[in-house]
């Protein structure tokens, strides 16, 4: 299975034995269909958003565990502390397709975007993805457009803030001599 | 343009109906017809989010035009807990038990996708004996779930005494499940790296003998409902979905099956070790509320076949077998040698206080629940705490389908509907 | 546990529940004893109690996993229906106590309150969980800290979830608490405005 004809396709990257493809936020539609279409994923499994604020400030100090074992001094790191690479933008948006045939190929559609910054919603491609854009929308706050119903899902609708971002705070009451503030 | 093998429809078998009933884009909501809407004879009612019938905290602001349902809209979010980011703040191994109070009728399978995706970033290696200890509850946990659905769905439709005779059995299962994790629900008995505990001994004889006794029950279950006319009534040609929307809509699970698509992640997609037992993917052709019913009966049945046989293979290891990976690193020591090694003792406090770090990466790990893939996507930074954590829950998609499925229905269809797609409301609200 | 054929009342144990042999009757049991005395309810007023107590219908009100283990309450094991008790009223007119079993969300705060008022009085409540009692493990923007903060609460079962007898245990103590003459919450907390 070769990704190399998506349309706006950025990068591909293969990890722990998943594929993720990352594309262009304005060429989304276009890669989804050809992912439909073309590679034959029928099935959208899921549509998160992940907020990158703050990614990588906080230093991975001491040994590191790798797939290949622990490892106190990386080759090349000098025995400084490895921080994980910057990403492009603050919000990443993936997409978890899978391929209803024989071996279950899944595959990553990964989009990066700034708060604000515009994403059609991929639901002419795939009818499921309105609520999980419902839900998106409502907890993280990217902005998706072309929703019909884009309302918010599991807050109260007259609720302020977008919950799971990173600049929000976790709230509760505070407790006691718990070390947690 | 290359040919793609369209989903594998069982060979030789009609759909009762072919070709999607998605009417417009938007197919969550059931609108009012235009030739209904200004009509004063509409009444819109509130169902929930208390009601005996709905499973949980779910709300539908249904429309009725005398009993017939011309509109619907699901309103969901009354149990939202913030799983997710609550999570971000507690250490993996804290973390654990967050998930299994997401879809709290199949609590360890929850567990497990949480684990197995902590388990593919620090790639660490499970005895054969911890694997085949957690293919044996998660069944369990697949047919607990399913007699509670049962239960309950009969309930909601009259079929009162059905709810004591399937939770006699589900009784029987949580003591198992006390027996071998110390409490009945929300047992934390999956860690990274196996089981938290060795499997105690008498375990083997009480789960052959439920392993004996359960088929018998699920018969009289059927004996019960299979051949009353009103149970039939009720059931049978109801909430059709079609196998092309079930797929659009991204139904899985005992849904999508009973639409006709053969699809099973246990087959499939193998997970632990269900490519070592035999067992059959049940699927039925019509996608009715009857055939989901069946689909879940059959269900129940396979799994009773394969916990005889990882029951087989657990009792072929020795009775010291390791059931947890060795790595001290992310593994607790055992408590015994916290009192004679320094190192032990050091691996204790690190794991506990700041916790285990699991490397940089990003992973989607999908099970099959008794509700259908569930799925876990978890971001991490390489720290001791997870960055994003998101769970991909069935019953969120197949609530989708209420809509879809509500085709010319009247309220009491609408009930038999909406119970008849298997929803937690736990894990729909998150 | 081997029992002789002696009841435990006969070996100078006051309250049933206590199977320990040679453990006498708990702090609770003492200080009912004590309140029974002090409150000095009229023969009819103990009656009533007593009716109350007899078929206290409960509301169902389950919202998450604790709901499941108070279905099976009901279940045959655990058998609520020698209280009478089994009869759970979806409508809250006509229930008498409300289990708030599962975790509470701030959405569902406004009909968790609007159920209670449709109650007639008197109404119980109990807290049945640690989600409902406390917030549980759920610290959070989602989750409201304890139901005592909507509504007045009688019997706070913990537990995550509690067995269902330790439920059992929190029904059986309410009855005691009503047969001694304990006014619902609402006339000793004061409603929650």
């Amino acid at each position: 299975m070769t990704y190399t004809a998506v349309p706006g396709l950025v990068e591909t990257k293969d990890a722990y034995g998943e594929t993720t493809v990352i594309v262009d936020t304005a060429r989304l539609l276009d890669a989804a269909r050809y992912l439909r279409d073309e590679l034959g994923f029928s099935f959208l499994s899921d549509v998160t958003a992940t907020d990158y604020l703050g990614w990588g400030d906080q230093a991975v100090a001491g040994y590191i565990g790798t797939a290949a074992g622990r490892d106190l001094n990386r080759p090349g790191s000098h025995g400084l502390a490895h921080r994980p690479a910057r990403k492009p933008k603050r919000f990443s948006m993936s997409y978890h397709l899978l391929a209803l045939r024989a071996g279950a190929t899944r595959v990553r559609l990964q989009t990066f975007v700034d708060d604000g910054e515009p994403v059609e919603s991929v639901i002419p491609i795939w009818p499921t993805a309105d609520w999980h854009e419902r839900e998106v929308w409502d907890l993280m706050g990217v902005n998706i457009v072309n929703h019909p119903n884009r309302v918010r899902i599991l807050m109260d609708e007259d609720w302020e803030g977008h919950p799971l971002r990173k600049d929000y705070p976790i709230g509760g009451e505070p407790v006691r001599f718990s070390g947690e503030e | 343009m290359a040919t793609v093998e369209r989903h594998p429809v069982r060979p030789g078998k009609q759909l009762i109906y072919e070709g999607s009933r998605i009417p417009r884009r938007c197919p969550t909501i059931l609108d009012v017809p235009a030739h209904l809407a200004g009509n004063e004879d509409i009444n819109q009612i509130n169902f929930g989010p208390n009601h005996p019938s709905t499973h949980g905290v779910l709300r539908l602001v249904v429309d009725l035009d005398g009993e017939l349902v011309v509109g619907l809209r699901a309103v969901i979010g009354y149990l939202h807990t913030g799983f997710e980011k609550t999570m971000e703040q507690k250490s993996w191994w804290k973390c654990i038990t967050y998930p299994e109070r997401i879809d709290y009728l199949s609590f360890q399978t929850n567990e497990l996708v949480f684990v197995l995706a902590i388990e593919k970033l620090l790639a660490l290696e499970v005895p054969e004996k911890a694997t085949w200890m957690r293919m044996c509850l998660l069944e369990l946990n697949r047919i607990h779930s399913h007699l509670v659905w049962l239960g309950t769905a009969c309930l909601e439709l009259g079929a009162i005494s059905m709810f004591w005779y399937t939770f006699r059995e589900r009784d029987q299962i949580l003591d198992l499940s006390e027996m071998v994790c110390g409490v009945r629900m929300h047992t934390r008995y999956f860690q990274a790296g196996g089981l938290a505990e060795d499997i105690p001994t008498g375990f083997y004889d009480e789960c052959w003998k439920f392993v004996e006794q359960m088929p018998k029950a699920v018969d009289q279950y059927e004996d019960m409902v299979d051949r009353n006319r009103i149970w039939l009534e009720r059931t049978k040609g109801l909430g059709l979905l079609s196998a092309d929307d079930a797929i659009a809509l991204g139904q899985s699970g005992p849904c999508l099956r009973a639409s006709g698509v053969d699809w099973d992640l246990r087959r499939d997609q193998p997970y632990l070790f269900y490519d070592r037992v035999y067992f059959t993917v049940c699927t039925r052709e019509h996608g009715d509320v009857w055939d989901r019913y069946k689909v879940h009966m059959d269900e129940m049945r396979q799994s009773v076949r394969i916990i005889a046989q990882c029951l087989e293979q657990l009792q072929k290891f020795e009775p010291g077998a390791p059931w947890i990976a060795d790595d001290r690193k992310v593994v607790l020591p055992p408590r015994e040698e916290l009192h004679t090694s320094m190192e032990s003792l050091i691996h204790h406090f690190k794991i506990v206080t700041e916790g285990y770090r699991v490397p940089e990466g990003e992973i989607y790990t999908t099970i099959e629940s008794p509700r259908g893939e569930m799925g876990c996507y978890v971001v991490s930074d390489g720290g001791a705490k997870p960055w994003r954590v998101k769970f991909r829950a069935p019953s969120f998609v197949a609530l989708q389908a209420t809509a879809t499925c509500m085709h010319e229905a009247l309220i009491a269809d609408m009930i038999a509907i909406a119970g008849s797609l298997d929803t937690v409301m736990g894990e729909v609200d998150r | 546990m081997a029992l002789n054929d002696k009841s435990l009342a006969a070996r100078g144990l006051q309250s049933e529940r206590v199977q320990w042999v040679g453990k006498g009757p708990g702090v609770f049991e003492r200080e009912v004893e004590s309140l029974e005395t002090e409150v000095g309810l009229t023969t009819l007023a103990k009656a009533i109690a007593w009716a109350q107590t007899k078929s206290m219908w409960p509301d169902t009100f389950g919202l998450a996993c604790c709901a499941i283990e108070m279905m099976s309450i009901v279940s045959s094991r655990y058998d609520i229906a020698r209280f009478g008790m089994e009869a759970f009223r979806s409508s809250p007119r006509q229930a008498d106590l409300l289990i708030v079993s599962g975790r509470v969300s701030h959405k569902m705060a406004a009909p968790l309150r609007q159920i209670y008022d449709q109650m007639l009085e008197p109404k119980w409540v109990i807290a049945m969980g640690a989600c409902a009692s406390s917030g549980g493990m759920f610290n959070n923007y989602a989750i409201l800290q304890g139901v005592d903060r909507v509504v007045p609460v009688d019997i706070h079962v913990p537990g995550c979830p509690p067995r269902p007898e330790a439920l059992m245990e929190g029904i059986v103590r309410l009855h005691e608490k009503v047969n001694a003459g304990v006014p619902p919450a609402y006339e000793i907390r004061g409603v929650a405005e």
